[in-house]
């Protein structure tokens, strides 16, 4: 290794991609345009659900109890439909997820002290959708139950309608939420959102980089060059984890600044960690770009390797908790599950190094075999 | 006459093989390079394949208890924390003990039953019930937030009946609403019914953009396409070829994928037409094929094409209700969605394959698909020629 050589190489490079004005711009505009479009944009909070009413009684009571619906923030009402038989094209059109239907005699049956069976019928393509919009519908009813519960005792008991109301609903779950108090999804997507876009732009533009010296030919200066292949795969390297180390502390302000989610761990191990999270995921774009010949197939290979796996088996959306085995043990072998959990312990839960000590350890060991893969990989002679 | 109507058809018959021509040698080129085939059946097949692993519902997610009562009013409570949602996980001594577990990850939910329990509760006065739910990861937390809250309402609304004396087979005759659910499309709320399509869609839309702007950067960084403008191809024929070449692709791709894991491994029941399917599909393709040459138009190498292709990308699939649902978008956003091409082709692809539904209803979305596409491979097209002149 001389150190005179690596810097030469790493020069060269770097003047190559400060000529390339919009390639680096784009170096920095891609990571702070995806943390801005997906730190506004993510959501999971699940509101105004549109559905639609089928009223077979048109009572007092009946409306009350659907202006629960109509009145809730989580719901949008979209119409009285006259027949059972307009909801079904109106949910294959997706204009409506959610239809009630209420029976003839609803308010003359609850008077009467008997209960009623109502219908809800929904839309399960998305699954997440539907559970949540069943969670609100439940705890609607549920509220209006025991309302009714209440009025019911009063009556039977003769006792004041405070105490019967106390009396239907003798346990209470008083919910608190940990790490994230006001279930903001912004909080919690803000933060893993660091470990997306650095699986992203990394691998992109290290492999592009590299595989362009091959498709253009100009890698045969290197080949007929005294460098020395870990030398050149050092310095063709720094000028590419120089800029991702730049773009963690760009989007670490983002997150913290611009999405208002706290810090609550140790400034410097974490910023050790992303690092070492970088030299990872540059260290796949190498290994994508030393198997393929052509940049096309550097591109989809980047792909198949980041993107997907970062957004499935990364803790983003899908909770890896819920996988069954074999999705867990996909899970394990991608590199960003581990450092979705050392940004969320080091942003939202205060742990540090004594708790995440596990999962640095096989970022740096990930890092390891991915560089001297390379390495060995990496010839200056090569099998045509 | 005659022969002017000859001339023509000869005309358009050489127009007509050229342009297979041209397509052919891009297909050729194409399967040339081994490792491009594998990731693109890669993505097709075994992403789609994966997809269908994961799911967003909560599954044994673990409960600890802190019990200070130990009655047999409380236990039933906690024993009501079942699979398939719920697991218990064991007791803690106190609540520190329970803190420690939520930082660790090991425990999701801790519940925090306070002494005289069940003496309250036959009191007839109301007990608070203490839950802490660990919220870092928002689908999880909310899940489980919303069944814990169901368990414990309804487990106090039994207590309620109980205390009144009326025994769960006299329920007729207590005034409340049963709501009976049906979930139509999806009865049994699977997720490998819904993430693989999700999936498909998404890779349909990364390969719909990359591989025409890669198709046409590339002649442009390999300086290959000054042959081209010399030959006697016009600017659309170079570029329609392309776009040809690699629906076909896309389509192929589409096949495979729909019928060996979406039918073959995760028997989606594929109620619709799939003639109207492939056929949404390729509009779509040639929609994100102007997208892909107007990225191809603003860039001289592949690594800026492939860059621009994430900006575009990116928050085309995020903003469309392929990952989250549309509901869940900021209002301003959602009206946003209307112009992404994605989110009509999403809403198509569940209606055809899992809802059934018909040309009859969907032909407006797919009205706003093809005026969109027109417009976007329109202009894609436009910026494209314009280099040439």
């Amino acid at each position: 290794m001389n150190s005179r050589r690596i810097f030469a190489v790493a020069y060269k490079e770097w003047r190559e991609i400060v000529r390339d004005r919009l390639f680096l711009s784009l170096a920095f505009v891609v990571p702070v345009s995806l943390m801005l479009i997906f730190g506004y944009g993510i959501n999971l909070d699940v509101e105004h659900i549109p559905f639609a009413v089928v009223d077979h009684d048109k009572s007092a009571l009946s409306r009350d109890y659907l202006h629960r619906y109509i009145d809730s923030r989580y719901f949008d009402y979209q119409g009285d439909l006259t027949s059972e038989r307009e909801i079904g094209p109106l949910l294959a059109d997706s204009r409506i997820r959610l239809a009630f239907i209420i029976p003839p005699r609803f308010e003359e049956n609850l008077m009467a002290g008997r209960s009623v069976a109502i219908q809800t019928l929904i839309d399960g393509t998305f699954t997440f959708r539907t559970s949540s919009s069943k969670g609100y519908v439940i705890a609607i009813n549920a509220a209006f139950n025991s309302e009714l519960l209440g009025n019911y005792i009063s009556q039977r008991l003769g006792i004041p309608l405070e105490t019967a109301r106390e009396m239907a609903q003798p346990v209470k779950a008083e919910l608190r939420y940990m790490y994230n108090q006001e279930v903001k999804s912004v909080w919690s997507i803000a933060t893993v959102l660091m470990m997306f876009v650095l699986m992203i732009t990394p691998p992109f533009l290290t492999a592009l980089g590299v595989v362009r010296e091959k498709e253009n030919g100009s890698i045969y200066n290197i080949y007929a060059s005294t460098v020395t292949r870990g030398e050149f795969l050092i310095g063709k390297l720094t000028p590419y984890v120089g800029i991702s180390i730049l773009n963690i502390l760009i989007l670490w302000l983002m997150v913290a600044r611009l999405f208002g989610a706290p810090f609550k761990g140790d400034p410097l191990f974490f910023f050790l960690a992303s690092v070492i999270y970088v030299i990872c995921t540059t260290g796949i774009g190498l290994l994508v770009s030393l198997l393929v010949r052509t940049q096309v197939a550097a591109m989809m290979m980047t792909v198949v390797v980041t993107v997907v796996p970062s957004v499935l088996y990364s803790g983003l959306l899908v909770p890896i908790a819920s996988m069954d085995p074999a999705g867990q043990f996909e899970a394990h072998l991608f590199p960003a599950m581990y450092y979705t959990d050392i940004i969320l312990g080091s942003f939202l839960k205060g742990v540090g190094m004594e708790q995440l000590w596990g999962k640095v350890l096989a970022l740096l060991i990930y890092s390891i075999v991915l560089w001297t893969a390379s390495f060995l990989m990496f010839h200056k002679r090569p099998k045509s | 006459m005659n022969s002017d109507w000859y001339i023509l058809r000869t005309r358009l018959g050489s127009w007509f093989s050229r342009l297979m021509a041209m397509t052919a040698k891009e297909l050729i080129q194409f399967g040339r390079d081994t490792l491009l085939l594998f990731a693109i059946v890669y993505l097709f097949v075994f992403d789609t394949y994966m997809a269908g692993n994961v799911t967003m519902q909560l599954n044994k997610a673990v409960v600890t208890v802190h019990d200070a009562d130990h009655s047999a009013a409380s236990r039933e409570l906690i024993y009501r924390f079942r699979q398939p949602y719920f697991k218990l996980g064991g007791e803690v001594l106190d609540n520190h003990a329970g803190q420690r577990l939520l930082d660790q990850g090991r425990a999701l939910v801790v519940l925090d039953i306070p002494p005289d329990f069940a003496h309250d509760i036959k009191k007839g006065t109301s007990v608070d019930v203490q839950v802490q739910v660990d919220a870092s990861n928002t689908v999880l937390g909310f899940l489980a937030s919303s069944y814990t809250a169901q368990i414990i309402g309804q487990y106090g609304f039994d207590q309620a009946l109980t205390s009144l004396g009326i025994d769960e087979r006299a329920l007729e005759n207590v005034p409340m609403v049963r709501n009976e659910y049906r979930v139509w499309y999806n009865p049994n709320q699977k997720d490998a019914w819904f993430m693989p399509i999700s999936e498909l869609l998404v890779v349909i839309t990364i390969m719909g953009i990359m591989l025409p702007a890669a198709a046409a950067v590339r002649e442009k960084e390999r300086g290959t396409i000054e042959q081209l403008l010399v030959s006697p191809l016009t600017p659309i024929q170079i570029l329609l070829s392309k776009v040809i070449a690699m629906t076909l692709v896309i389509l192929l791709g589409t096949a495979m994928s729909l019928f060996f894991v979406l039918h073959g491994v995760f028997a989606v029941p594929m109620k619709g037409s799939l003639i109207l399917f492939f056929a949404v599909t390729t509009i779509y393709s040639f929609t994100t094929a102007g997208l892909g040459l107007y990225i191809a138009t603003l860039s001289r190498n592949l690594a800026q094409a492939a860059l621009l292709a994430i900006l575009v990308l990116m928050p085309m699939i995020f903003l469309s209700g392929a990952w989250t649902p549309p509901e869940a978008m900021p209002m301003g956003l959602r009206q946003a969605m209307y112009i992404s091409p994605l989110y009509y082709f999403i809403e198509m692809g569940y209606a055809i394959l899992l809802k059934g539904a018909g040309l009859n209803i969907l032909w407006d979305s797919l009205l706003g698909l093809a005026l969109l596409g027109g417009l976007i491979f329109g202009f894609g097209v436009w910026r494209f020629r314009r280099q040439f002149k």
